[in-house]
């Protein structure tokens, strides 16, 4: 079988996937030709309301059919009613052979699995989590799941790899004409980052409203001049589910132990100086960085540029302060976040497609200095896997994982040696999402380990005299050690999910666990 | 017939129940919990270890793990071998 240069047998063609390209690097394919677009449609003055009030209206009125491709924003989160409500609708209506093309699912989905089973959803481009990536996993659909990056999906679709149908945009505000925001209303979630690119190329789009307001609306995040349909349900979402409380900083020393390492790396690194720019999520590890890097930053008088990613109250926080100049937002957590987003101009709201898509004339990645991430597992090679769990199940979505570590000039995984008896670190990952030479240094409680191609990095840490290194064989020898050997996932050839670069190649795949 | 028991369902902990059993049965293991679809192998090797250093020959083991190494699942086998010893619980 045909391997792609990391070694990972990718077949020539997939069945339900179709032809595929093979990964050749991080940045080495290049596109070719113009981008896709949806259909021309024109609206004249005789149109000045686009409401359809009822949902299976909405939907008829869309022109949704069995076998098109509709799509979704996750904004709402845990808290989402829109993407159940619309796919219950398309049952109850008769849609069949639906292509679910969300940019995420959460455990809220999980009702989905009765339309899997009953046909109406045939196939899902995007991640699946939980009770639907254990039911994929054990072969639960016929057609593979295909992962793609926060910046790898807009890709696919503004260069026509995929053709989304109809777009439901939940829309926390929205006016008769289409125009939405997404920081007002009951069921506020601050950016709609995800949303944009839906927007701008489905041949129609049906934005899905539990606030209903005199034209015109504003601010506005996605313009009348996209939206062909404006849908009233009377929640779109739960607020609990929608944003979370205050993030909070992680408590655990030995947590705290690697964001003191990690902190101290950016330290030493050459990037640490004003205008120093960063991501690193909501995860507890990160946030912690985060607070000690703010606390380096005050001691040292360096100031920072801007924030990017999924943004978090501590983030606001580092703006009010003047930590940094900007915050870019593709994605607002919590409620200060939201709060921050409405009513500060240097809080950009920021598309998918400006955040992270390789293909364009520059994504926001590509001027970050530093990102904090997390990973399942990670090897010799400094490949690193998110997508699948120690027993082989495919529970994990990709997010901006690739394009943040491709785009930084520092990418830092930080995370426990062990998770239980499962170690973070081994000779070969399962499965790889992030290829090693875009990965600078993985921090764990044992000290820093720094990808050899980085010697920069390594000359500078010894320079610093605080940075514990610890050498990736090492690492692992210890890891073995204390767990003793693994026992190999046992599968069947069969592929239940492919997993593409932001490029659009196959970086691997994932096979059907072997029934216990 | 007497039971005994070790250790807790805590993260990186197991929970170890020991059943006497007849003479001529050997082991009979059950292992469950989050270690088992990768270290199933490992964790039967530390429970036969375990045993054989203690002399036990029969004996019904079955483990809930939650993440343990193999230093905490051999002291908590150890652990619950010696509680039976002591009387158990009859069950």
């Amino acid at each position: 079988m045909p391997k792609n240069i990391l070694g990972r047998e990718i077949p020539e063609f997939i069945e339900g996937y179709g032809e595929t390209q093979p990964f050749m690097g991080a940045s080495a394919r290049k596109p070719e030709g113009n981008r896709a677009g949806p259909k021309l449609r024109a609206t004249f003055g005789d149109c000045t309301s686009k409401v359809i009030p009822d949902l299976k209206a909405a939907i008829a009125a869309s022109g949704l059919k069995s076998g098109m491709t509709v799509s979704f924003h996750h904004h709402l989160r845990n808290g989402d009613y829109v993407v159940n409500a619309v796919i219950d609708a398309c049952a109850e209506m008769g849609i069949r052979d639906l292509t679910l093309f969300p940019t995420a699912l959460f455990g809220v989905h999980k009702k989905l699995i009765e339309h899997i089973k009953s046909g109406v959803i045939r196939r899902i481009m995007g991640s699946v989590n939980g009770p639907i990536g254990q039911m994929v996993s054990e072969g639960g659909m016929d057609v593979p799941v295909v992962l793609r990056s926060h910046g790898g999906r807009p890709r696919a679709v503004v260069s026509g790899d995929v053709k989304i149908d109809v777009a439901f945009i939940a829309a926390p505000t929205a006016d008769a004409y289409g125009n939405i925001c997404g920081s007002q209303g009951k069921s506020a979630c601050g950016s709609l980052g995800y949303a944009f690119t839906d927007a701008m190329y489905a041949d129609c789009v049906v934005a899905v409203t539990d606030n209903l307001v005199p034209f015109p609306a504003a601010p506005v995040s996605i313009p009348q001049y996209y939206v062909d349909i404006v849908a009233v349900m009377d929640s779109i979402g739960d607020p609990a589910g929608i944003v979370s409380g205050t993030t909070r900083i992680t408590r655990d020393p030995l947590r705290l132990l690697i964001s003191k390492y990690a902190s101290r790396l950016i330290e030493a690194s050459p990037y640490f100086k004003d205008g120093i720019s960063f991501q690193t999520g909501a995860g507890g590890i990160s946030l912690a960085v985060t607070a000690f890097m703010k606390e380096a930053m005050k001691k040292r008088g360096v100031r920072g540029s801007f924030g990017l990613g999924g943004i978090t109250g501590y983030f606001v926080d580092l703006l009010k302060e003047g930590y940094v100049e900007k915050l870019m937002d593709v994605q607002s957590f919590d409620l200060e976040a939201v709060k921050s987003i409405a009513e500060n101009p240097n809080h950009i709201e920021i598309s998918a497609d400006w955040y992270a898509n390789p293909w364009n004339a520059g994504t926001a990645v590509n001027m970050l200095d530093v990102v904090i991430l997390g990973a399942t597992e990670m090897d010799r090679d400094f490949n690193v896997n998110v997508n699948t769990e120690a027993d082989g199940a495919l529970l994990h979505g990709i997010g901006g994982h690739q394009d943040t570590a491709a785009g930084a000039k520092l990418t830092i995984i930080s995370q426990p040696l062990l998770r239980g008896r499962i170690p973070c670190v081994v000779d070969k990952v399962y499965s790889v999402t992030t290829p090693g030479e875009v990965v600078d240094a993985l921090v764990t409680e044992y000290g820093v380990t720094i990808n050899p191609r980085r010697q920069d990095l390594i000359d500078a840490c010894k320079e610093a005299g605080n940075v514990p290194l610890v050498s990736m064989d090492e690492l692992i020898a210890r890891a073995h050690e204390m767990c003793g050997p693994a026992d190999p996932v046992e599968t069947e050839d069969r592929i239940i999910g492919v997993i593409e670069w932001r490029d659009g190649t196959v970086i691997d795949v994932v096979r059907q666990l072997k029934k216990k | 017939m007497k039971t005994a028991q070790a250790g807790t369902v805590e993260s990186m902990d197991c929970l170890v129940t020991v059943s006497e059993a007849e003479p001529g049965t050997g082991l009979v293991l059950n292992l469950a919990g989050s270690s088992v679809a990768r270290f199933s192998k490992a964790m039967e090797k530390a429970v036969r270890e375990t045993l054989e250093g203690l002399g036990i020959r029969d004996l019904a083991v079955s483990v809930q793990d939650n993440g343990a190494l193999d230093l905490v699942l051999k002291a908590r086998l150890e652990a619950a071998v010696a509680r039976l010893k002591e009387g158990g619980e009859s069950a």
